[in-house]
């Protein structure tokens, strides 16, 4: 220990900080208290021993050369510098330390001295804060809503995962920017603006709500409804204001589209009724036909006597007018209900007004255990039709395209293995014709129409199934035929039927 | 019995169609009846009254159908014609199968009504007929002795006198003058009569 005074020792010993002396062959000289406790050594044990015991492996070999090469007039390696150093305890652990060297003045052999200061209490603390940090993250990340602070000016503070996914940004590019200028859309930013405001002047503590429209970086626009909050200092000055928002667009159209597609049941399933609605009908007209069949033929025989009563057959003409007129009366009910007074002829797409009814169509199918197919050319010239009625045809031709291959089927075998072999199918196709027009086909794979059928197959209650009313047909020529189109009947290929209709195309004026 | 005329009950809710059935069955020169409910008709008719019903099928409050099940648990024998409307098949092929005479479906030519009126009407008179036939034997038999009846039973079965003699142990002279009463109440002019007067009024299996 040469060299050292033993003031200096003393002084040592209160310092917190380890300290090791060592000479100029890296031999300690002197190991404090707080080195003891730091290493696990006694100072007796210390004492004479390379200081390398001290160092990781890593560090052990190269130390003797650093050495070596200084006293050799080399270029110091740390003197003068501190830094940061792994370093090894008695029991083989390894921690990390705050190291600065110097070499003790006046000492020949040189002599230096090593100051260690535990920094891995500062460490934890880091350590715990980077923690704590990342979990407040994780909470923001977390939530299912988005998350959005501003300062006064608006600008970006902050923003949690799922803002950054509803907004579809990176994470670093959107900091620093203006909420309402990079983010809310255009049309919705006076409102933005006007709540944010409201926001910052807002003394309560109970959020405020307003829905405004994103813009995603994609252009895409999302519908948020928001809570907000100001943001205080320790004064109660509002510094900006902290957003929750949830991301509402797929809900509202949801409900939009359910909606649709309620108002679409609801003017369809007059369609889908019609059979129902037909019989009624026929039924109805029957009493009235069948009265003035009665009441004619009865007087055709009443006059055949030799002494006809004629007031009787008077009053019995009377009844044949009477219920002639009621029978008008009843097809004029028909005819409004078919034909219903508020329609609107629109231009449309037709393939659209297809896939629209596409889904009713596609229950008819699993109804019959059959597969429903949509063959549309795309970009066909449009239309001008009232598209309900038009989906009602459609639905009228499907329905009997799939009752068709049931009944047939019905006749072959009624067995389970038919069935699933057969595959019932029924393929709506469009096409555009030479003439430039658009024509709508409705083929399946059924018996097809014998040569009496094809005929009488568009008569009012001419019918080929065991139930049909024969109206379903007839009344879909009639909506035809108003749309200036004719309702045809083809055989279809390899076999079945195939109905269609040729819909004059809209000329689009091309300039 | 034979002084009550035939006459065509009509039941159907629809004015029109009921009065027009009646003109035309008056033209025929038929004696008709109408109803305007199933109701009416059940608690107007007297089952001695002689014809037959032409009866709508599709009825508010009871149907055609219903009528027809009443008439039956009431052992009217009344044949009945359902009139039906577009679509009621399958509810006439029930009515048929309930022991309906006939159906018509609407509207009909005049011809084929009033035939199948009339073939009613023919069978009203056949059942009526057979159902009087059938009472006076059940009558005739009532005035028999039970020695008689015995008697009747055994030649019905085939038995010669001597055998019937032996198996009610009497004389066979016995048993020859007990079967010429038996002719005699019933009527009856040879065995083979007898036999089948026997037949009508069995139980039906």
């Amino acid at each position: 220990m040469g060299g050292v005074s033993t003031d200096v020792l003393a002084l040592l010993e209160a310092t917190l900080d380890a300290v090791v002396i060592m000479d100029d062959r890296g031999r300690i000289s002197a190991f404090n208290r707080s080195a003891e406790e730091m290493f696990g050594y006694r100072a007796a044990d210390a004492l004479g021993r390379n200081v390398n015991m001290l160092m990781t492996s890593a560090d052990r070999g190269a130390h003797d050369d650093h050495l070596r090469r200084y006293l050799g007039g080399g270029e110091p390696h740390i003197l003068g510098k501190g830094r940061d150093v792994r370093v090894r305890h008695r029991d083989g652990s390894e921690f990390s330390v705050f190291l600065s060297v110097g070499r003790i003045p006046n000492t020949e052999p040189p002599q230096f001295v090593g100051y260690l200061h535990d920094t891995s209490l500062r460490r934890k603390a880091l350590a715990t804060l980077e923690r704590e940090r990342q979990l407040n993250r994780l909470y923001l990340d977390l939530a299912q809503v988005m998350l959005v602070a501003t300062d006064r000016a608006g600008t970006i503070q902050l923003v949690n995962q799922r803002a950054v996914r509803v907004l579809k940004l990176g994470d670093g590019d959107i900091m620093g920017r203006n909420w309402i200028d990079s983010c809310v859309a255009p049309d919705d930013r006076p409102v933005a603006r006007n709540a944010f405001r409201a926001l910052l002047m807002n003394s309560s503590d109970e959020p405020l709500t307003c829905d405004y429209h994103v813009r995603a970086s994609d252009g895409e626009d999302r519908f948020i409804t928001w809570r907000g909050v100001a943001l205080r200092d320790t004064d109660e000055v509002a510094t900006g204001v902290l957003l929750s928002g949830e991301d509402v667009t797929d809900q509202r159209r949801a409900e939009s589209e359910a909606h649709r597609a309620l108002e679409r049941m609801n003017s369809v399933s007059r369609l889908a009724t019609m059979g129902e609605m037909a019989a009624g009908i026929s039924h109805e007209l029957n009493q009235p036909l069948a009265a003035i069949a009665n009441y004619a033929q009865a007087c055709a025989r009443l006059l055949r006597l030799p002494a006809p009563d004629m007031p009787e057959i008077s009053g019995a003409l009377e009844q044949v007018s009477g219920q002639a007129l009621r029978a008008g009366e009843i097809i004029r009910r028909i005819r409004s209900l078919v034909r219903n007074e508020d329609v609107r002829r629109e231009l449309q797409d037709i393939n659209e007004l297809i896939r629209d009814v596409h889904a009713l169509l596609a229950s008819d199918a699993r109804v019959h255990d059959g597969r429903l197919e949509l063959d549309l050319t795309p970009a066909l010239p449009r239309v001008t039709v009232d598209g309900v009625q038009i989906q009602q045809v459609l639905m009228n031709l499907v329905h009997n395209a799939f009752e068709a291959q049931a009944g047939e089927l019905g006749r072959v075998e009624r067995g389970r293995e038919v069935r699933n072999g057969a595959g019932f199918e029924v393929r709506i196709a469009t096409r555009p014709t030479e003439g430039g027009d658009v024509e709508v086909s409705v083929s399946d794979l059924g018996p097809g129409l014998a040569g009496d059928a094809e005929q009488r197959i568009f008569e009012p209650f001419f019918t080929t199934k065991p139930t049909g009313t024969g109206l379903g047909l007839a009344i879909s020529r009639s909506i035809i035929k108003a749309h200036d189109a004719r309702l045809g009947y083809r055989a279809n290929q390899p076999r079945g039927a195939c109905f269609f209709f040729v819909l004059p195309a809209h000329l689009e004026t091309t300039q | 019995m034979k002084d009550l005329p035939q006459t065509v009950f009509v039941v159907d809710d629809d004015d029109a169609v009921r009065d027009s059935l009646r003109l035309l069955l008056k033209s025929a020169e038929i004696t008709c009846q109408p109803f305007a409910s199933a109701q009416d008709f059940l608690s107007a008719y007297d089952a001695a009254q002689p014809g037959c019903l032409v009866l709508d099928v599709r009825m508010p409050g009871m149907s055609g159908l219903e009528m027809q099940q009443e008439l039956n648990l009431r052992g009217a024998t009344l044949p009945v014609i359902f009139i039906t409307g577009h679509g009621d098949i399958p509810m006439a092929v029930e009515a048929m199968q309930l022991g309906a005479f006939d159906f018509l479906q609407k509207p009909f030519r005049d011809q084929e009504l009033l035939d199948r009126v009339h073939r009613a009407l023919a069978r009203d008179m056949d059942n009526r007929a057979r159902l009087r036939h059938t009472d006076r034997i059940r009558e005739r038999l009532a005035t028999l002795s039970p020695r008689e009846r015995e008697v009747l039973d055994l030649v019905t079965q085939g038995k010669a006198n001597k055998m019937v003699a032996g198996d009610l142990g009497v004389s066979q002279r016995t048993v020859e003058i007990h079967r010429a009463h038996v002719m005699q109440k019933m009527e009856a002019g040879s065995l083979a009569e007898l036999v089948r007067m026997m037949m009508a009024v069995a139980p039906r299996q």
